[in-house]
């Protein structure tokens, strides 16, 4: 079976939980004797041809055009130079321009008018997601595959023309939803995109029940045709063994700092939690448009040296501030998955999640909270921290169970769907 | 007489690196010495060397009948001395010509006369033995961080036995319907006050090359001839004081060569001169030439030369600044107790008042201004690293201290 997967990240370029979740899946698929041939943002016309676990880590690329021609990066700069930086997804800073082609093939399906008008407009991120899907659906009438994977809206309109182009089955897998990234009503032209995605596929994949609820709650897209298969979590890289920062028991807040997160509930716990204990650090890591609230809120409860920030990390210094976090705090108010947990558990790290997060729903070792309950997440940090035995014990639960939450099971779930469409198809 | 008071601020914060969360208890160099030489250097060479130059060959050529003040801080003479020696020696050349006056405020430019007495009088005190050593006068007038004044300034000046004089800002708020042209006394009539006549003096330092000003192009004369007028209000013969206060910057750095502005002070001295009643004066000057009983100023509220509201909200108006100044003036109390010598001086170099000026929130034209000096994106970027380095700080302090 040759997949064809299409995701916006990838690590080493990855911004949010998305690049960490398809490189996953993508590794435990490779496992299970499948081939993935992934299709990033690219600068030029490439594709990874990927065939072998460790296929994920040295991504060999093939250049499009010249048929076929093998090349492993071998140096980080040259794969950056490659591959057009994810970041562009909520900070359109860098630049991704020249695939041309392809884009008469645009027009040939019913349900893109709209979507080609939405990506034909100015703002910045839609051209690139032109570009994107322009490069993608020459890539795959080239190489063709047997189904279509694409990761969340932004691989979307490319999947849907694939489809049509090739006639193969298209699954939708939904990381998240502009329902929660927006925290509000969102962009209309994007929940179009997404809508027509999941009505075009022959199956959407959900990673939690929650996001699941959402799709059939608010596109009305059909039960049947949706599965739940949960994000697991693997370490990419052995921690390394960085220094603490703080004598003190240090409190995460890791993702963008936009009210879908729950930022200001962060705030508001660590005062709560330093008028009582004075003897914590609260560290707010990320970038989003609450920021300046955030901090001129933190700055006005006086809070010191107790509250800081961050800012974005890159990949190791999210390893280096996570060696230094005892608690993480995951306050969203709408979570489709929330990888960051898992990966502080995984560092012995313990995790108080929101109950409206879709890693509620797997993990047990975890405290799972209300977004809105403040109290009771400053009762369990001071708790925690005034009883390091009961924390000791959380800590290594969680990182055992965190071991143990391999993708293969995923993947297995993945292929099942997978397995059905290819069925249908035969038949 | 119409006296022209001329004194120019001479000042380069040592500015704060971009200190992340991920440098504390790594990294204690907390400042991005590289930005703060190109910095000096530029200012060095645009400004500083160059207006020197001028002012000694005006005073040559005047004669003793030319004379300029100037406060230099502590931070810019350390700067100088690291980054460029000749500036520095090129100011201690003015000094010796007798004509130039060097006076007394707060080593590092802080704001301590607000929020720390003790550190307040620490730091008067090295500035005025550094300029001693620097120039080889013993101050006798000073001057607050950016004019900050007010009647609590004024009592904590007295405590001090050399200051004879204190520059504050000519703010209609303080004056009312009085003119800053005389000199007046502080509210305990311990200091004569030399208020600065901000109209004149921003013509020079931030009007000059504004096109869409009415009194643009400004020549010499019609400057001169404005000062003139000045004196037909003074009927009694007391003396006046045309006090222009500005950034040394301002020749060169601010209003760049092309906009005529050295042409501007070469021509000024000669021109006003030309005039019988007006002449050159230090601020000392004031002590002897006044010739009536000064009239007693009392301010409740401080004052500033900063922003259009001339207050402290360049520096104390929003959370961050009031987080910031608290979280620092804790932590240096902190640091004194503890004795460590080394570490009071680091922490006296985060007492700079431009770290909080960086933090300011205010928009519209005075945010421009702001935005212009800041080496930082935003104020809440200038704010963070800011706490970062007090973290790291306060760290290395509980360290010594458990040692």
């Amino acid at each position: 079976m040759r997949i064809l997967s299409l995701s916006w990240e990838f690590p080493p370029f990855i911004t949010g939980g998305l690049g960490m979740a398809v490189y996953g899946m993508v590794r435990s698929l490779l496992k299970k004797g499948v081939a993935v041939d992934l299709v990033l943002p690219a600068k030029g016309k490439y594709f990874f041809s990927l065939r072998h676990p460790e296929d994920v880590d040295n991504l060999p690329r093939v250049v499009s055009q010249i048929g076929g021609e093998k090349a492993t990066p071998h140096s980080m700069k040259e794969l950056k130079d490659i591959i057009g930086s994810p970041l562009s997804v909520y900070q359109t800073t860098i630049g991704m321009r020249g695939f041309g082609g392809a884009v008469e093939d645009l027009g040939s399906s019913e349900e893109f008018g709209k979507i080609l008008d939405t990506l034909n407009d100015e703002y910045y991120l839609f051209r690139q997601v032109l570009d994107y899907t322009g490069m993608t659906v020459d890539i795959g009438k080239e190489i063709g595959c047997d189904i279509i994977h694409a990761h969340d809206w932004l691989t979307f309109p490319a999947g849907i023309l694939l489809k049509t182009i090739l006639h193969k089955p298209l699954v939708v897998h939904v990381h998240a939803t502009e329902f929660d990234r927006a925290g509000g009503a969102g962009d209309g032209r994007i929940h179009n995109i997404e809508y027509t995605g999941m009505k075009c596929a022959d199956k959407v994949i959900a990673v939690s029940e929650f996001t699941a609820n959402l799709i059939m709650e608010k596109y009305h897209i059909e039960k049947e045709k949706i599965s739940v298969v949960h994000n697991a979590y693997v370490m990419k890289d052995c921690p390394v063994n960085h220094r603490r920062i703080f004598d003190e028991p240090t409190i995460l807040f890791m993702g963008r700092i936009t009210l879908q997160k729950g930022p200001d509930y962060f705030i508001e716990v660590a005062r709560r939690v330093l008028e009582k204990n004075k003897n914590a650090r609260f560290i707010m890591a990320g970038s989003g448009d609450m920021e300046r609230q955030v901090l001129h809120r933190a700055a006005a409860m006086g809070l010191g040296t107790r509250f800081l920030s961050a800012g974005f990390l890159d990949r190791d210094e999210v390893e280096q501030i996570l060696a230094t976090t005892d608690i993480l705090l995951l306050p969203s108010v709408s979570e489709p998955f929330g990888i960051a947990p898992l990966e502080a558990m995984s560092r012995g790290a313990v995790a108080i999640v929101s109950k409206s997060s879709g890693v509620a729903e797997i993990i047990q070792n975890a405290f799972k909270i209300d977004f809105w309950d403040i109290d009771q997440m400053a009762s369990t940090i001071l708790k925690l921290i005034e009883n390091p035995r009961e924390f000791a014990e959380m800590s290594k639960r969680g990182r055992e169970e965190v071991a143990n939450l391999g993708w293969d099971e995923a993947a297995d779930k993945i292929l099942e769907v997978f397995g059905q469409l290819q069925e249908t198809a035969v038949c | 007489m119409l006296n022209i008071v001329l004194y120019f601020q001479v000042h380069q914060p040592r500015r704060l690196g971009k200190y992340k969360v991920l440098h504390i208890g790594s990294n204690d160099n907390y400042f991005d010495d590289e930005l703060n030489r190109k910095i000096l250097n530029k200012v060095s060479d645009k400004c500083y060397l160059r207006t020197n130059r001028l002012l000694l060959s005006l005073i040559d050529r005047f004669k003793g009948e030319f004379k300029v003040s100037f406060s230099l801080t502590g931070s810019i003479i350390e700067q100088l001395r690291r980054y460029r020696p000749e500036v520095l020696e090129s100011f201690r050349q003015l000094a010796a010509t007798g004509q130039v006056e060097f006076m007394a405020e707060t080593y590092y430019h802080s704001l301590s006369s607000l929020f720390d007495e003790e550190e307040f009088f620490d730091q008067v005190g090295m500035h005025s033995e550094l300029m001693e050593t620097e120039f080889g006068q013993k101050p006798v007038t000073f001057r607050n961080t950016e004019l900050i004044y007010c009647d609590k300034v004024a009592e904590l000046v007295s405590q001090i036995d050399q200051f004879k004089i204190i520059l504050a800002e000519g703010a209609e708020k303080i004056l009312g319907w009085r003119s800053p042209l005389y000199a007046y006394s502080t509210y305990n009539a311990n200091q004569l006050l030399l208020l600065k006549y901000y109209q004149l003096a921003d013509d020079i330092a931030f009007r000059f090359s504004n096109k869409s000003w009415l009194g643009f192009p400004l020549t010499v004369e019609r400057f001169v001839e404005w000062i003139e007028r000045l004196g037909l209000l003074e009927r009694d013969g007391r003396e006046l004081y045309v006090n222009l206060f500005m950034d040394y910057e301002t020749f060169g750095e601010h209003q760049w060569e092309d906009t005529g502005i050295f042409a501007f002070l070469e021509h000024l001295p000669g021109c006003a001169l030309k005039n019988g009643h007006i002449r050159f004066a230090n601020p000392r000057d004031a002590i002897d030439s006044i010739n009536y009983q000064p009239a007693r100023l009392s301010v409740k509220e401080p004052v500033s030369w900063a922003d259009t509201e001339r207050d402290l909200s360049a520096w104390f108006s929003n959370s961050l600044q009031s987080n910031a100044l608290r979280t620092y003036h804790d932590l240096l109390k902190k640091i004194k107790r503890s004795g460590s010598k080394h570490l009071i001086d680091v922490a006296r170099g985060l007492s700079t008042s431009d770290i909080y000026y960086y933090m300011c929130t205010k928009y519209f034209n005075d945010g421009d201004v702001h935005k212009y000096f800041s080496p930082y994106d935003s104020p809440e970027q200038a704010y963070v690293y800011f706490i970062n380095v007090l973290a790291d700080l306060e760290k290395r302090i509980e360290k010594e201290t458990l040692v």
